[in-house]
């Protein structure tokens, strides 16, 4: 019997489910924190920057303290700090807020300030001094099916989930939320009902990019507990995708950042089994990319007919006299 | 935008709450609803407070002349004779999606003869700017034609619709009429870059299209700048003479315009009315779309009456009142 | 109390000060990053100066990391003015990699210096071939081409790395006794080396010279042509465009194919000029497609701007590699790109609008 369990839980549908959680959270997190930016109408394309910045800080946070709440607390903040650079950008300067998401990206990501700080600090090629690991009981981690799936994760990951009910909440039910849709829809309107569209823009933009650091150390605290340049590998961009993917609602952002994060785990899953090893690893690993072009272009169409759209206020800068 | 019943009874309500103590601040160049609604006016212009008068001391004619510094004829009914021509456009049972996947017009159908303006009313969002993009050519239709000039165009080819003789002076002029952060000289030569006196094979001529602005911004008398100057910073009317000026210039068969004088100065509708009934008398076929009564009174030879994508009635512009076009343009036909 | 107003006019002397201004506020914040980690900026910024600029043989280093920065900058500043933003630039310069390498390797040494043409050709069909994806995505299913565009820079990583070190492509040199040991590319044959030019002790590459004419011809179909003027249009107004009777769709297709194009013949110059085999490896860690984001925008999207631009970057990184260790860490250059991009950034803001200080209102009533 427990052997059959066993086999049950060794097998690969489960093990490619866990994984789809596993590698989902990150996604999770940043998406979340671009939701948030996207709906006060700030687009955040300088996702993947923050991640790994947020990965950086977070890990030498560890290896500095060997605490992990202080980890994703430095990293939090990291990923904030990055941020505030595109809010003032956006909402002071009014600069264009693609360029500045992509002058993010470049500034901090794989060949900017991460990888600066990764080598100044010396944190390549190091064993993490803590990583994120299972918490729940063994019984409940074992039990057949659900276990793995669902009961044998760390606390970052239980932790998003508290992330993505709060969000729900605070967009739809707090009347914060309601400004915030407010500012994102129709910001002059937002601004003659005595909302501060900017406070609203720079604290969400900032928020977002905390989302985003945490997700970044979900990289180099959980799935691989080191630093190496670059390795969220574009997660951030598929985090944007995500949003579209899921129509702005962070309910459903928890479903796609599952459905891209099989698409992660897959490659990896089927590689350490040698399952299809006559296939070149390079086709797997084009999934998740090939995958978040296929959803977009399907989202796209799809959003066309039903009429479902971004915020209308997404990308423009609010000025107030301005026409 | 409120049919005019509607309208009197926000003011009414307007009335009470001044009544009951409370302080109402009316804000509006609605000369009319400006002596109905308020007690005291003050006018501004060019950001500086002109004058301040009782309103039961003022007339509209004294309210406009304040506002433009200067007498001004007011939108009224001139009497002209209309010499009708064949027709120009003719629009049969045409339908079209709108941009929430609905159909936003169910069948409409209208001819516009030469000489003639034909006016479309209606609260906003009954279909009529999508008729003005069908017409035009800039949105599809699902079914049915649009005829110029005996020659049935293709559905959503604004292009064909251009060469066909079809003007267009569209609703939002900043962002359809013009891209604004281009020249005026640019904008002048949106449509007609591609002929023969603006270009030479795939080049342009950039001193002809300069050249050519040059010219219409001194026939229109557009102020505020040469043809060097980004559309955006002129004021409202002068970028309304603007697109009018290139859309006159293409001497069209038809022009479908839209809420031309949204947004303007008593001047500066004075100047765009004169240019529509210049159009008119010179054989163009007008197709006007407004929600501003008094303009379309003022202007229109034929009404038609647009309720939730269809036209619910055609009235004779010299026999009408606002009341009964009032009434049409809430349903009140259906019932 | 300060105040931002909308210029009237845009003076012409600020088109040039912004952005100088903004390379010394950009360096003025990065001494501020430097003493933050503890490293020296007069000597960081000092050796910088002399290996990228200092000297024929820097300066000669530096037009080699420009060659491909010009044709980069150049694909990404040609989609940007029509508010097409292709950031896919890096994928399609792989793939004019592997098609310019095909071409050569293919023609040998019996065609003489046709190969060069028929290099640069297959080049830009490459590069095209992999722009136009996002191009059809976006113009017939209005799909982001943003995100478009990047995915497929990490799937054409993959491609040129399957080609040489997962299979036995016809790219792979399979024959040579360090290729058994470590997996490379076939030398391309020696009609497929694109000559330089020598002018005294400065050696300029074909690629350079050829991006420099394609520059030229950028400005010229923007400035002149009536594609450009639709170009112009659909960039500023989508609206407006379709109202006078453009063909949205066809410009998006034509501008993301000439886009990819100019960046698939950088692939291409990688090959002729400078690598000779296709190297997955050199092309991947380099990142030329994305540093060709930022000189566009530095450049505002102008193609001379481009030409200058890339040559300042090439040599930031020609130093950032030439220098690469305990007091250049690398990273430094991507932080260095990203700070004169928020610079400048910032500094258009004084380009738009008139930044006015006032002490307060009532103050101004005072004076008024």
């Amino acid at each position: 019997m427990i052997l059959a369990f066993g086999g049950i839980n060794n097998s690969i549908v489960v093990v490619v489910l866990a994984s789809a959680i596993v590698y989902g959270t990150p996604l999770l997190y940043a998406a979340l924190g671009e939701l948030l930016a996207e709906r006060s109408g700030i687009l955040n394309l300088g996702v993947e920057g923050m991640m790994l910045v947020g990965a950086v800080m977070g890990f030498w946070a560890v290896q500095r303290t060997g605490s992990l709440s202080v980890a994703i607390g430095v990293a939090a903040v990291a990923g904030a700090a990055i941020a505030l650079i595109h809010a003032f950008l956006c909402v002071t300067l009014r600069a264009n807020q693609i360029v500045s998401g992509l002058a993010i990206t470049i500034f901090a990501g794989a060949a900017g300030l991460s990888s600066y700080l990764g080598n100044d600090l010396n944190l390549a090629d190091q064993p993490a001094r803590q990583a994120f690991g299972p918490i729940l009981p063994h019984g409940w981690r074992t039990a057949s099916v659900v276990g793995p799936i669902f009961f044998d994760h760390s606390a970052i990951v239980y932790a998003s989930w508290i992330c993505v009910a709060v969000v729900a909440v605070y967009l739809n039910r707090t009347r914060f939320g309601l400004n915030l849709r407010a500012v994102g829809e129709a910001p002059a309107a937002a601004d003659a009902m005595g909302i501060n569209v900017a406070a609203y823009r720079y604290v969400h933009t900032v928020i977002g990019g905390a989302f985003a650091g945490v997700g970044g150390a979900c990289f180099s605290l959980a799935i691989t507990p080191q630093w190496v340049d670059g390795l969220t590998g574009g997660a951030g961009w598929i985090a944007i995708a995500l949003v579209i993917f899921a129509f702005w609602r962070p309910t459903l952002c928890l479903v796609g950042a599952y459905f891209f994060g099989a698409f992660s785990g897959i490659p990896i899953t089927f590689q350490a089994r040698g399952i299809l090893s006559g296939i070149p690893p390079e086709l797997f690993q084009a999934l998740p990319y090939v995958m978040t072009i296929v959803v977009l272009v399907l989202v796209s169409t799809a959003g066309a007919r039903r009429h479902i759209g971004s915020p209308a206020a997404l990308g423009t800068p609010y000025v107030r006299e301005e026409r | 935008m409120l049919t005019p019943q509607e309208a009197d009874s926000l003011f009414h309500t307007v009335r009470v709450m001044a009544e009951e103590g409370r302080t109402v601040i009316f804000i509006s160049h609605k000369l009319h609803e400006v002596k109905a609604v308020s007690d005291r006016v003050t006018v501004l212009r060019c950001g500086k407070n002109v004058d301040t008068v009782e309103t039961k001391d003022a007339t509209p004619r004294s309210l406009a002349a304040l506002m433009v510094g200067r007498e001004v004829a007011l939108a009224g009914r001139i009497e002209r004779e209309t010499e009708i021509g064949q027709v120009v456009l003719e629009v049969r049972d045409l339908w079209s999606v709108g941009d929430r996947g609905d159909d936003a017009l169910r069948g409409v159908s209208l001819t516009v003869h030469a000489g003639e303006v034909v006016a479309i009313a209606g609260v906003a969002g009954n279909g009529q700017r999508e008729l003005a993009e069908a017409v035009t050519g800039m949105r599809s239709s699902s079914r049915g034609d649009v005829t110029v000039d005996g020659r049935r165009l293709h559905a959503g080819d604004a292009r064909e619709a251009i060469r066909a003789g079809v003007a267009h002076v569209p609703e939002d002029r900043l962002h359809t009429g013009v891209a604004p952060s281009l020249s005026i000289a640019s904008n002048v030569a949106l449509k007609s870059y591609r002929g023969k006196e603006l270009a030479r094979g795939p080049m342009l001529r950039l001193r002809a299209i300069r050249e050519h602005a040059a010219r219409l911004i001194r026939r229109y008398d557009v102020r505020g700048g040469g043809p060097d100057l980004p559309a955006r910073q002129l004021s409202g009317g002068n970028l309304q003479k603007v697109v009018l000026a290139r859309e006159f210039d293409g001497a069209p068969r038809v022009l479908v315009i839209a809420s031309p004088t949204r947004g303007l100065d008593v001047a500066a509708i004075e100047t765009v009315h004169r240019y529509l009934r210049e159009a008119a008398a010179g054989g163009v076929g007008v197709l006007l779309i407004s929600e501003d009564l008094d303009e379309i009174l003022a202007l229109a030879d034929r009404i038609g009456v647009m309720y939730e994508g269809v036209i619910v009635g055609e009235l004779d512009a010299g026999e009408t009142t606002v009341e009964e076009i009032g009434l049409l343009m809430a349903g009140g036909a259906r019932e | 109390m300060i105040r931002i107003e909308r210029r009237l006019s845009q003076p012409r002397w600020l088109t040039f000060a912004v952005p100088i201004g903004s390379v010394i506020v950009a360096f003025g914040v990065m001494t501020l990053v430097l003493l933050a980690t503890h490293h020296s900026p007069g000597h960081t910024f000092r050796r910088l100066f002399d290996t990228g600029f200092v000297g024929s043989q820097s300066l000669n280093a530096t037009f080699i990391a420009a060659t491909p920065l010009v044709f980069t900058g150049l694909c990404a500043a040609i989609a940007f003015r029509m508010q097409l933003f292709n950031i896919g630039g890096e994928g399609q310069l792989y793939l004019g990699a592997v098609f310019g390498a095909a071409a050569g390797i293919a023609l040998g040494n019996h065609t003489g210096w046709l190969s060069i043409p028929a290099m640069i050709v297959a080049g830009a069909a490459g590069g095209a071939a992999l722009a136009l994806i996002p191009a059809v995505l976006r113009a017939f299913f209005s799909t982001n081409e943003i995100i478009t565009s990047l995915m497929l820079n990490y799937v054409a990583a993959l491609v040129i790395n399957y080609l040489i070190f997962d299979s036995l492509s016809y790219w792979r040199d399979t024959s040579s006794a360090t290729a058994k040991v470590f997996p490379q590319g076939k030398n391309l044959p020696d009609a497929a080396s694109w000559p330089a030019a020598h002018i005294g002790s400065l050696v300029l590459p074909f690629g350079l010279l050829l991006g420099f004419v394609i520059a030229a011809g950028i400005w010229l179909l923007y400035t002149r042509t009536k594609f450009g003027f639709e170009v112009q249009v659909i960039g500023d107004s989508p609206r407006a465009a379709s109202y006078a009777g453009m063909r949205t769709r066809r410009k998006i297709l034509a501008v993301m194919a000439l886009s990819g194009a100019v960046a698939g013949i950088g692939g291409a110059s990688q090959d002729g000029d400078f690598r000779h085999t296709l190297d997955p490896r050199g092309l991947t860690a380099a990142g030329y497609g994305y540093a060709g984001i930022v000189i566009a925008a530095l450049a505002r999207y102008n193609p001379f701007a481009v030409c200058l631009v890339a040559i300042l970057l090439g040599g930031i990184q020609n130093a950032g590699y030439a220098l690469q260790g305990v007091d250049f860490p690398s990273g430094l250059v991507g932080v260095m790109q990203g700070l004169i991009l928020f610079c400048a950034l910032g500094g258009e803001l004084l380009i738009r609008y008139r930044v006015r200080f006032a002490r307060s209102s009532r103050a101004a009533e005072a004076a008024a």
